[in-house]
């Protein structure tokens, strides 16, 4: 770090608002922006967003940047005009994936699929095949390459093109040689392929892969430049790193040879914010629980780790990606409330940000989860969003009257509990099958809030599950933009196997991981990362013979393969309840790559002495879900509470842009670093 | 409209969602430690949970055929056991299929719930779900049973956990008596895992709602789910209308089996027939009572019910006649072993509603589930395998829009096939083609989906085993849109062995080759009412012929 470059800057662009959110090295200080989204120019937004923190951009040490373009493109069918080169004979392996609808069409007899991300036009096979251990069948037939991009190029117009051969995860030879011929044939087009992109088992998953990375990249690949551009325009002379999906950043070189990595990343950073959280509160088991306007995100951190997943979907398309095992449910502030047939229901539809909820007064008149906050008493209309706005507290009411309170027979305050009554059945289910697919008891975790609504309904959630405390962490709002700051550089490689471990010797798998570190350690030079602060870490996912699911276990110095099955066994009886005779059989070999980065300072706060008085502001009738009755709140100024302060329930903390309730049966109490935690009084 | 007074729509709502995501925990557990693919991959399985009366009150997505089984299966097996004789921790095994609903295969495990407060059973819980052997006289699949007996070890509602504790003979009896016993015994610890998971949310839903507002509350929403129903069916023209078709085959001999069915909508009861089908086969198409009730709820949701989450209310509209010794009432000791003739005659329903509603109804799909295994040795392992696949088929075209092509039969459309680099680890076929059917797909003014087109050869000896229905008769089409041909296996194409088979056990050496062509969906509305720009854009998409687009549409390549 060069002397001056002395702070860090995230930027995170969500449905409605860019974060942007600075870090001083040296004190700790952290600062928030916010400027709204602008879908179509997205970089815009960011350049605003910037703008308005006024950073001297030359003194940055990093900027990292978490960007759902791709994500967006594929929502918006705004990608690259994409073409699949496959082997001959079977054309349709895209078309047609697994052959299922989606689990919420079961009873839809007359199901339409969406329209597919590429044309059966801009489909062609190519003689090649390979068996199932990897030998040749049919030679790659080269002049079949060049006819099918011809056409697909000349004819069809294609900017990008996947290639993805059966059993092409036991030797990319016929890939590679297909993209070297189109490549020289057509430099200007972008060519993707599946061993390159994931080189893993079954072939709809990896062309699936593929197919998003070709089709989101020349996007990405514009974006990036161009924000690079006008950073750089700025002055701005440090890394400039991209969010990934499963973990770390990576550099903009890197994100554009892997945009794929980047599309799951919104909630990332919060992710990374709640290990980092972990570690830093010993709270080596946490629920990160992100509430925003549309959506509520759950991930579960154990030991200070982040759970995992190897596979995720993006619009029904998997994805073989390394991504953090986020569940969300499609319910925030702007979810609508309406009744079926005498039955409350919150979700999935949202009102959104326009016209947004009926107290914004923006033309939305169906009652929102928003609404109902506000007639519960846990938004004060006159300092919303720190008083940028005004809410219309009689229009909420009669809304709530007229769409639940009119249909259901229940008064306005009583409807308006019902309503987050169901959004907490909801949230609670979620969190359960979070924790029951991972054989833990959601009781021993601890729940991280934060998003806008996070510090809200957290409370409620640990009430109902039995969670000891809730943590509420500075400016929640700005919490996943905080988190970015704290990303390391990573790389992940990964190779299917499928032989059994016993069949393996232990001097194969030594040189299997190490041609893969060998991988990554070029990767990270690359990324300017020097051998100091690189690391490489070893993990097989293990299973046993027949099963489907595998279980990912942490590979030491020296592999002992007896070691491995004992740990294996450890874990599937702990996730499972059982441990078997059967053989252990090898599905993926992996490596990541580790490009360490300095963590980012944490100011320790003094206790300011007098009591939580000082930050009194006034108090309010809110409901309390311990009484289930409206109750008088007393209501505290974030900013003037200090370490050890102590209030009992039922109380609100609010800090203009996200309010902390604390219920009756419920304390708080302010830890050094400013955080709120909230605990239970029952039992304590 | 308002509520029930006792409880409010709200509490509902939330017990409703408690109810929902315990069925979800279950599944989640199951998939998590299946040792079957066919569980872990294909999803074959239905979970579901039933109050104290047995009415249906929660259930998480699975086979839907499995689900409405369970339903049946739950009475008719507690009635055996009978329910003062079950105790907290007991583990019931059923595979009876007169009772449980289904062929010998699918094995429903049953779990009584105990409110920890009073010791009174307030719930139970049922986890069907396909086990791969359980000693049926060929491995595999059984094809041409003559009786139940030939179709491996049956247990009524047997306990195979007392007060939580295995019960190691009946165990032992299971393991003996499969050719597969680690995968059938892995799934077994699996559904029981699932259950355990169940159970303890559901002591805890109890101990949340209390007994009294847990009862308001499922009340409340059996009532729900018959109010909605009612109104829906309301909607649906009255009348009665009757449509037949034909299985194939019993299995045995090559003659066709006849279907028929009347459905009748009156008075708030949708009737379901199926007077005029053929007796009871001598093969094993034979469909047990509660498998055609299943079939029937299947049908009866899609119309009445189909984005809310199922309970029991929703179904007491629902009446379903068929004769004892029928075709779909099959009684000991007629044999069931592929019972998937309800595939076909899920469709048949669809086909006398479509009488009625026209507007509405979409024309048949490819008819049926095509599904094949092959068993044989592995090189590599030396040992047996008996591996199976699901094919797609093309659905009909709909009033509105042409049907998707080669998706999973309607009837487990969120079932998976099975990936052909799976298919190839782990038996001895080599997959040298598996690509849609150009003209296959039904024309009309909305075009049907298309089928599939699949090659195989065999790289070793073994045995193939086709499950394949409605080989006889083409996927019907509405309105004037064209049918379309038929499912087909070509055993041994091009060969002087060539010929076409239906469900069938095939010897297969190495070398050979099998082609499966899977059915498209029928068309609906008159071809030339095709938008010609859509007809033109079918051609380069390759989804018809030049030929076709000229001689069935009427539209030439040249012309604007």
């Amino acid at each position: 770090m060069a002397a001056d470059q002395d702070l860090r800057m995230a930027v995170d662009i969500g449905g409605t608002f860019v974060d942007a959110v600075e870090l001083d090295m040296m004190t700790g200080a952290f600062r928030l922006a916010k400027a709204p989204t602008t879908p179509g120019e997205p970089w815009r937004g960011v350049t605003d967003a910037i703008a308005k923190l006024a950073t001297d951009l030359a003194r940055l040490e990093v900027f990292i940047h978490g960007t759902t373009l791709g994500l967006n493109a594929v929502l918006e069918r705004r990608g690259a005009v994409t073409g699949i080169i496959i082997n001959d004979g079977f054309r349709d392996i895209f078309m047609i994936g697994r052959g299922n609808v989606p689990d919420d069409h079961m009873y839809d007899f007359q199901y339409e699929p969406p329209e597919p991300l590429v044309k059966r036009r801009r489909i062609a096979g190519v003689g090649c095949r390979l068996d199932y251990k990897g030998r040749e069948l049919v030679p790659l037939d080269e002049t079949g390459v060049r006819a099918a991009a011809r056409h697909l190029v000349e004819e069809q117009g294609v900017e990008a093109i996947a290639i993805c051969f059966l059993f092409s995860f036991r030797d990319p030879a016929h890939e590679q040689r297909a993209a070297e011929i189109i490549r020289a044939q057509y430099p200007e087009v972008k060519v993707s392929i599946s061993s390159d992109i994931a080189r893993e088992h079954r072939e709809y998953e990896r062309t699936s892969t593929t197919v998003l990375d070709a089709y989101i990249r020349p996007i990405f690949e514009r974006y990036i430049d161009r924000l690079s551009g006008a950073l750089d325009d700025g002055g701005f002379a440090g890394r400039f790193l991209v969010m990934r999906s499963g973990g770390g950043a990576m550099t903009t070189a890197a994100a554009k040879a892997s945009p794929t990595q980047t599309v799951l990343s919104g909630p990332a950073g919060g992710i990374i914010g709640a290990a980092f959280m972990a570690d830093l509160l010993d709270r080596r088991d946490l629920i990160s629980f992100d509430v925003g306007g549309t959506s509520l995100d759950v991930c579960l951190i154990e030991n200070a780790q982040p759970v995992t997943a190897h596979e995720a979907e993006l619009e029904h398309y998997p994805l073989l990606i390394p991504t953090y095992d986020i569940r969300t449910i499609g319910a925030g502030g702007g979810s609508i409330a309406w009744t079926d047939e005498g039955l409350l229901k919150v979700g999935p539809q949202s009102a959104g940000a326009e016209p947004g909820p009926i107290c914004y007064g923006r033309g939305g008149d169906r009652p929102t989860v928003t609404d109902a906050a506000l007639i519960l008493g846990y938004v004060d209309p006159d300092r919303f969003l720190e008083g940028q706005m005004t809410l219309d507290v009689a229009a909420a009411r009669s809304g709530i009257e007229r769409w639940i309170g009119a249909e259901l027979g229940m008064d306005v305050e009583a409807a308006a509990a019902g309503i987050y009554d169901v959004l907490l059945a909801r949230t609670v289910g979620a969190v359960r099958q979070v924790t029951v697919e991972r054989g833990r008891d959601p009781a021993t975790f601890s729940l991280l809030a934060f998003g806008g609504a996070g510090p809200l309904l957290a409370p409620l959630v640990a009430r109902d599950m039995g969670i000891r405390e809730v943590i509420v962490p500075i400016v929640p709002s700005g919490f996943s933009a905080w988190g970015m700051l704290g990303a390391d550089i990573v790389n992940d490689y990964a190779r299917t196997d499928l032989r059994l471990l016993d069949e393996v010797s232990a001097d194969d798998l030594e040189s299997l991981f190490a041609a893969m570190e060998a991988d990554a350690s070029a990767s990270l030079a690359d990324q300017g990362i020097g051998a100091d602060n690189a690391a490489t870490e070893r993990q097989l996912e293990l299973r046993y013979m027949g099963q489907e699911h595998a279980l990912t276990v942490a590979v030491g110095g020296a592999i002992d393969r007896a070691a491995l099955r004992r740990a294996f066994e450890e874990l599937h009886e702990a996730r499972y309840g059982h441990a078997m005779e059967a053989p252990v059989q090898i599905l993926n070999v992996r490596v990541r790559g580790l490009g360490i980065g300095r963590s980012p300072t944490v100011a320790i706060r003094e206790p300011a002495g007098g009591g939580p008085e000082r930050a009194l502001l006034n108090e309010r009738p809110a409901y309390c879900f311990a009484r289930r009755t409206m109750t008088p709140f007393a209501v505290y100024d974030r900013a003037r509470l200090a370490p050890d302060d102590r209030i009992d329930g039922p109380a609100m903390v609010d800090e203009g842009t996200s309010v902390t309730v604390i219920q009756s049966d419920q304390r708080l109490e302010v830890n050094r670093y400013g955080h709120l935690l909230v605990t239970s009084t029952e039992g304590a | 409209m308002t509520a029930r007074t006792d409880i409010d729509g709200a509490t509902v709502e939330v017990v409703q969602s408690y109810l929902t995501a315990a069925a979800n925990e279950m599944r989640a557990t199951l998939i998590r430690t299946a040792f079957n693919p066919v569980i872990y991959e294909v999803l074959d399985f239905g979970i579901s949970i039933y109050d104290a009366a047995m009415d249906l009150i929660a259930e998480a997505p699975g086979l839907t055929f499995f689900l409405g089984a369970n339903d049946y299966s739950v009475r008719k097996v507690m009635a055996h056991v009978g329910s003062e004789n079950v105790e907290p921790g007991d583990i019931i095994l059923s595979n009876y299929p007169y009772w449980n609903a289904a062929h010998t295969y699918d094995a429903t495990l049953l779990a009584p719930v105990f409110d920890p407060s009073d010791g009174r059973l307030f719930a139970y819980m049922c986890i069907r779900a396909h086990w791969m052997d359980l000693g049926a006289k060929d491995p595999g699949y059984v094809l041409d049973s003559t009786d139940m007996h030939q179709e491996g070890v049956v247990f009524p509602g047997t306990k195979v956990f007392r007060r939580g504790q295995a019960n190691d003979e009946i165990i032992d009896l299971i393991r003996f008596n499969s050719r597969m016993p680690d995968l059938v015994i892995g799934d077994l610890n699996a559904q029981v895992a699932a259950l355990r998971t169940g159970e303890r949310r559901l002591h805890e839903i109890v101990a949340k709602f209390t007994r009294p507002r847990l009862d308001a509350a499922i009340a409340s929403i059996m009532d729900h789910g018959e109010r909605t129903t009612a109104a829906a069916l309301a909607n649906l023209p009255q009348g009665s209308w009757t449509a037949s078709d034909i299985i194939d085959d019993d299995g045995i001999s090559d003659e066709p089996v006849a279907m028929q069915v009347t459905v009748t909508i009156q008075d708030g009861v949708f009737e379901v027939d199926f007077a005029g089908s053929a007796a009871a086969t001598r093969g094993p198409v034979n469909m047990p009572f509660g498998s055609t009730l299943a079939m029937c709820k299947v049908v009866f949701k899609s119309l009445t019910s189909p984005d809310r989450p199922s309970n029991a209310g929703q179904t007491r509209a629902l009446k379903v006649k068929a004769e004892p010794g029928t075709l779909f009432h099959a009684v000991y000791p007629a044999p069931t072993f592929t019972l998937w003739t309800g595939i076909v005659g899920l469709e048949l329903i669809h086909k006398a509603l479509a009488k009625a509603m026209p507007d509405r109804m979409a024309a048949s799909s490819g008819g049926d589930v095509p599904g094949f295994m092959m068993i044989g040795t592995h090189p590599d392992t030396g040992q047996m395998f008996a591996i199976s696949n699901n094919d797609p088929v093309g659905w009909g075209a709909t009033p509105c829009h042409d049907g998707a092509s080669a998706l999973i039969h309607l009837s487990e459309s969120i079932v998976r096939n099975t990936p052909l680099e799976v298919l190839e680890t782990k038996t001895t076929m080599l997959i040298e083609r598996a690509e849609l059917r150009p003209d296959s797909g039904g024309a009309g003014q909305y075009r049907g989906g298309l089928g599939l087109h699949r090659d195989i050869r065999f790289l070793t000896d073994g045995e193939f085993l086709t499950v394949m229905k409605k080989t006889k008769s083409p996927p019907w089409a509405l309105e004037g849109g064209r049918e379309t041909d038929p499912n087909t296996v070509i055993l041994f194409p091009g060969t002087e062995r060539e010929r076409r088979v239906s469900t069938k056990r095939t010897a297969v050496a190495a070398g050979d080759r099998i082609t499966l062509l899977t059915a498209g969906g029928g068309g609906y509305g008159d071809p030339a009412k095709r938008d010609r720009r859509r007809v033109r854009e079918d051609v380069a998409e390759g989804y018809i012929s030049v030929d076709a687009a000229r001689t069935v549409y009427g539209v030439s390549s040249d012309d604007g």
